[in-house]
């Protein structure tokens, strides 16, 4: 029941947003106890439950439509409560960094939340039709958050990114209802292991699914939706964007995909390894080549997802225990050098890093917030990345040995731009005369950016934190692999 | 007649004495508008909830010689069309009390309802004849009752002669069928539609499907659908393409299933083929309207290529789940399409009138979104599970025709996204101009599109009783 709680009470956030007065700070800070309210129930059942989490907890199972044998069934275990975690977090986040948005704030809430329900729901979600279901109603939200509140590009913007997402879910929900029939059940519970279907039959499911998730992380070459996406957003959609919306698809992938289809999903396995490495290294070249700060951070972005991939296929502890633990990193990183982009643009007027420069003097907290997001996406030790693209690496060494090193030889490509970058925006001489008479971040920024920050390091220096949590729930994934 | 027949034709004689009053009261008032449209309302709600009673005392036997049949099935349309008609005729209350003519235009509308419940009921072909007509003929007026607009006229002319030629094919059809069977009854029927068909059954069989075609705007028989409803009066296109339509594909399954089981795979071949051609001609036809109305007029013929998709499934393991297939879409299609419509009485016909609804109009504009979404069909909304019960019906059926036709409803939800969000994105993405409509329409209407956004939004909820209800259906 708490779980159901958790999920929905958003929606009755989203509701009460449209009923408040069109006065700003009302809005903003019952939008703030709104998001609180979630992440204070995680953080209980983090404390409460942790030790838990290893087999579903928290769990409900309620007939929905009995004739075709679906239920409403959600739970909570290792594998996904980082992110459910993070998703109450980083909407916190969202709603804090949301002072570029102006018009219709309100709105602009309500549709948050209807997306936080959504993500959160497909955390918990334990049915494959209602994993599907909370997956797509993340999409009307994130449709208006990006078309209605972007820049001025945000019409194609919008579009491109439901027609392709809706695309990709359209040919999953194909897999899941073969999957489904095939096997009597949507239960992921009872489907553990292939649900009794034939190797055949397995691949036959898990090729539409694949492509579905695929499409929504985006792996390389179905991503051409999402640069125009992430440029046009706010802000504080960006947090969100980046930092959840792309796990929808990884999650699918271990939570699904792996331990529901293992002999389907098997012979993907090297293709999907190769993917991540795809990811990591044309992401590093393309973010290379941007002159738009936010478009560099959104192709670092994507190149980072690649190490879920790769730990994901890698099918061993090691591996897939980074993979998981890369979903909560690099949402911290993304979300964090997201903001602080949108901070530096709102003062600078500019994106273009050849206009930037010599920041650091003007703004050394934010500057300095943004070298340590930086370093994070490049992998520095005692942060939160560096474990999980360490433990990445490490599985793929083991299984795929090929697609291990040159991964390895993407963080030097990310190092290299991240650097760059660095040096251009925050160093060296002053970029205009203009940038002597800019502020540091204010109060309210600080407050959006410093949790990530901490978080960051907290994890980089105890990743037990959530390695222990979600170590039993991988190690379950390993049993019905076949790794062990 | 005995207890049992009267309470077997309780929700017919509710809405014939409704009917009768109405017609009274605008025969002997002049300024009675308002009392019509209230005894209207309160008429179809009398009508909805002896169906619910009836429905929920289990009630269910066979009548008249077993030419009329209560079920679970039957009492479910009856449902479908009352509780349309009771959102029909809050929206022509004040719309038709404007022209003059309110108590003939609300005997209309319920006429229609006592045509369609009528016919869900029928088991002899004969009988079914007779209802569809009877669902029919008023429909024609209802189509070329705005005389303040000359495409009304031209709609009801063209709907008028198009159904004329229908109605004479389909009863060739049945004619034919009686012929080859000797009775009009649908059980005897089903003893001659069994092993090798003679031609003559098989031409009967494809006429009446025929005629059936053109009633439901299945292609190639769809071309009186446009003009027919961007003429209309909303409330009669709302009405017309949700209520009397349940009905026919709601008897035209029983006369498939109860009449001609055994000739299954004739059908199921005529309707995949039937099904795959409407949903491309509704969608890419649809693809190309800038008029709001003629836009929904196309959807709605592809939407009726969806629900044929279920009458293709009706074989292998299929057919428990088609049937049931038919029953949600129809009733899901029922509170979406019925919402969209609805919001044209509010905003406009044109896409320029909807540029930028969500500032001027939110409410408005949130439900039309709701609809649209609804209708490409993306969970939780209710279009969804109507799609999701006809995918799984088709891929339990176990032919490969019905898998390609899957595939064809597969690739037209994507195919349809554009027209739908194209919609929402002049309300949400567009900025407003002298073109978007400020508040329009009545307060009837809008709390109708208020309600029934709730219930496209909660489906999700309303699928649980539902799914019990189609569950113990009683047909097949």
């Amino acid at each position: 029941m708490t779980t159901t709680i958790i999920i929905f009470l958003p929606l009755l956030g989203a509701i009460l947003m449209l009923l408040l007065p069109d006065e700003e700070r009302v809005v903003r800070y019952s939008a703030l106890g709104v998001a609180a309210l979630p992440l204070l129930l995680a953080v209980y059942i983090y404390f409460a439950f942790g030790d838990d989490l290893g087999v579903l907890a928290l769990s409900q199972d309620i007939t929905w439509i009995r004739s075709l044998n679906i239920g409403y069934r959600v739970g909570l275990n290792g594998l996904g409560f980082g992110m459910f975690f993070l998703s109450t977090f980083l909407t916190v986040i969202a709603v804090l960094a949301s002072w570029d948005v102006r018009r219709n704030l309100k709105q602009y809430f309500a549709a948050l939340f209807v997306a936080e329900v959504g993500m959160l729901g497909v955390f918990a979600a334990q049915d494959l039709i209602l994993f599907y279901v909370f997956f797509e109603i993340t999409l009307i939200p994130m449709y208006l958050l990006v078309g209605v509140w972007g820049d001025e590009n945000r019409r194609p913007a919008a579009i491109k990114f439901f027609i392709y997402t809706f695309l990709g879910s359209t040919v999953m929900l194909a897999g899941f209802l073969a999957f489904g029939i095939l096997a009597e059940t949507y239960s992921m519970d009872a489907l553990g292991g292939g649900g009794g279907l034939s190797r055949t039959a397995q691949l036959a499911v898990a090729a539409p699914i694949l492509f579905g998730l695929l499409v929504k992380v985006p792996a390389v070459p179905l991503h051409s939706w999402l640069l125009d996406v992430y440029v046009s957003s706010p802000t504080s959609t960006n947090v969100l964007l980046s930092g959840v919306l792309p796990k929808l698809g990884t999650y699918g992938l271990i939570r699904v995909a792996l331990p529901l289809l293992p002999q389907g999903v098997d012979p993907f396995l090297p293709y999907i390894a190769a993917f991540g490495v795809i990811n990591i290294v044309y992401g590093a070249f393309v973010a290379f080549l941007q002159p738009d700060l936010k478009a560099l951070v959104a192709f670092s972005s994507i190149g980072t997802l690649g190490f879920i991939l790769l730990g994901a296929a890698s099918g061993n502890a090691v591996g897939l225990n980074g993979a998981v633990f890369q979903q909560v990193a690099h949402g911290l990183y993304s979300a964090l050098l997201f903001i602080l982009v949108g901070v530096i643009a709102a003062r600078t007027g500019t994106r273009r890093i050849e206009d930037l420069g010599g920041l650091a003097a003007r703004m050394p907290w934010a500057g300095g917030l943004l070298a340590l997001g930086a370093l994070a996406a490049m992998g520095l030790p005692g942060l939160a990345v560096f474990i999980s693209e360490f433990m990445s690496i490490m599985g793929a060494f083991a299984t795929f040995p090929v697609q291990g090193v040159l991964a390895a030889l993407g963080i030097i490509l990310s190092a290299m731009y991240l650097l760059y970058m660095l040096g251009r925006v925050i160093f060296g001489p002053i970029g205009r005369p203009a940038y002597e008479e800019i502020g540091d971040a204010g109060p309210v920024e600080m407050a959006s950016v410093v949790p990530l920050a901490v978080l960051l390091v907290v994890l980089g220096i105890f990743p037990a934190l959530l390695i222990g949590l979600q170590r039993p729930a991988v190690d379950a994934v390993l049993i019905i692999l076949g790794g062990g | 007649m005995t207890g049992q027949a009267f309470l077997a034709l309780l929700p017919e004689l509710i809405s014939t004495g409704f009917l009768i009053v109405v017609l009274m009261v605008g025969a002997f008032g002049e300024s009675n508008a308002g009392v019509a449209a209230g005894l209207s309302a309160i008429g179809t709600l009398a009508v909805f909830a002896s169906a619910a009673v009836l429905l929920a005392t289990g009630f269910s036997g066979s009548f008249f010689g077993g030419g009329y049949v209560v079920d679970g099935f039957a009492l479910y349309f009856k449902l479908i069309v009352a509780g349309s008609a009771f959102f029909a005729v809050l929206a022509a209350a004040r719309w038709s009390g404007r022209t003059g003519d309110a108590p003939e235009y609300l005997t209309l509308i319920l006429s229609v309802v006592l045509g369609s419940t009528l016919l869900v009921s029928m088991r002899d072909l004969f009988g079914i004849f007779l209802a569809i007509e009877l669902a029919t003929i008023p429909s024609y007026a209802m189509v070329a009752f705005d005389r303040s607009r000359r495409e009304s006229a031209e709609g009801g002319m063209k709907y008028l002669i198009t159904g004329v030629v229908a109605s004479s094919v389909l009863l060739y059809g049945i004619v034919l069928i009686y012929g080859v069977s000797g009775s009009a009854m649908l059980p005897e029927v089903a003893t001659a539609f069994t092993g090798n068909l003679t031609p003559v059954a098989v031409i009967g069989l494809v006429l009446m499907i025929s005629g059936f075609a053109f009633k439901v705007s299945a292609a190639p028989f769809h071309f009186w659908t446009p003009d027919a409803y961007q003429g209309a009066p909303t409330s009669a296109a709302a009405f017309l393409s949700v209520g009397p339509k349940a009905a026919f594909f709601a008897i035209l399954l029983r006369i498939l299933l109860e009449g001609m089981a055994e000739a299954a795979p004739t059908w199921t071949a005529v309707m995949a083929f039937l099904s795959i051609l409407t949903m491309f001609v509704g969608n890419l036809f649809a693809l190309r309207q800038r008029n709001v109305r003629r836009m929904l007029a196309y959807s709605s013929v592809a939407h009726s290529g969806y629900i044929l998709a279920a009458f293709a499934a009706l074989q292998g393991g299929g057919v428990a789940f088609a049937v049931q297939a038919v029953l949600i879409y129809t009733a899901a299609y029922a509170v979406m399409n019925m919402g969209a419509f609805l919001v044209i009485d509010l905003v406009g016909e044109e896409t320029k009138n909807y540029n930028g609804l969500v500032r001027t109009n939110p409410g408005v504009a949130a439900s039309m979104a709701l609809f649209m979404a609804a209708l490409v069909g993306i969970p939780p909304l209710s279009g969804f599970f109507g799609k999701l019960w006809i995918i799984i019906a088709g891929a339990q059926s176990g032919s490969i025709l019905v898998y390609i036709v899957v595939g064809a409803l597969v690739v037209n939800t994507v195919l349809s996204v554009p027209y739908y969000f194209g919609i929402l994105r002049n309300m949400l993405l567009e900025e407003p101009t002298t073109d978007t409509a400020r508040s329009k329409g009545t307060g009837a209407v809008r709390f109708s599109v208020y309600v029934l956004a709730v219930l496209t939004t909660l489906f999700g909820l309303l699928i649980i009783p539902l799914s019990a209800l189609v569950g113990a259906s009683g047909l097949a």
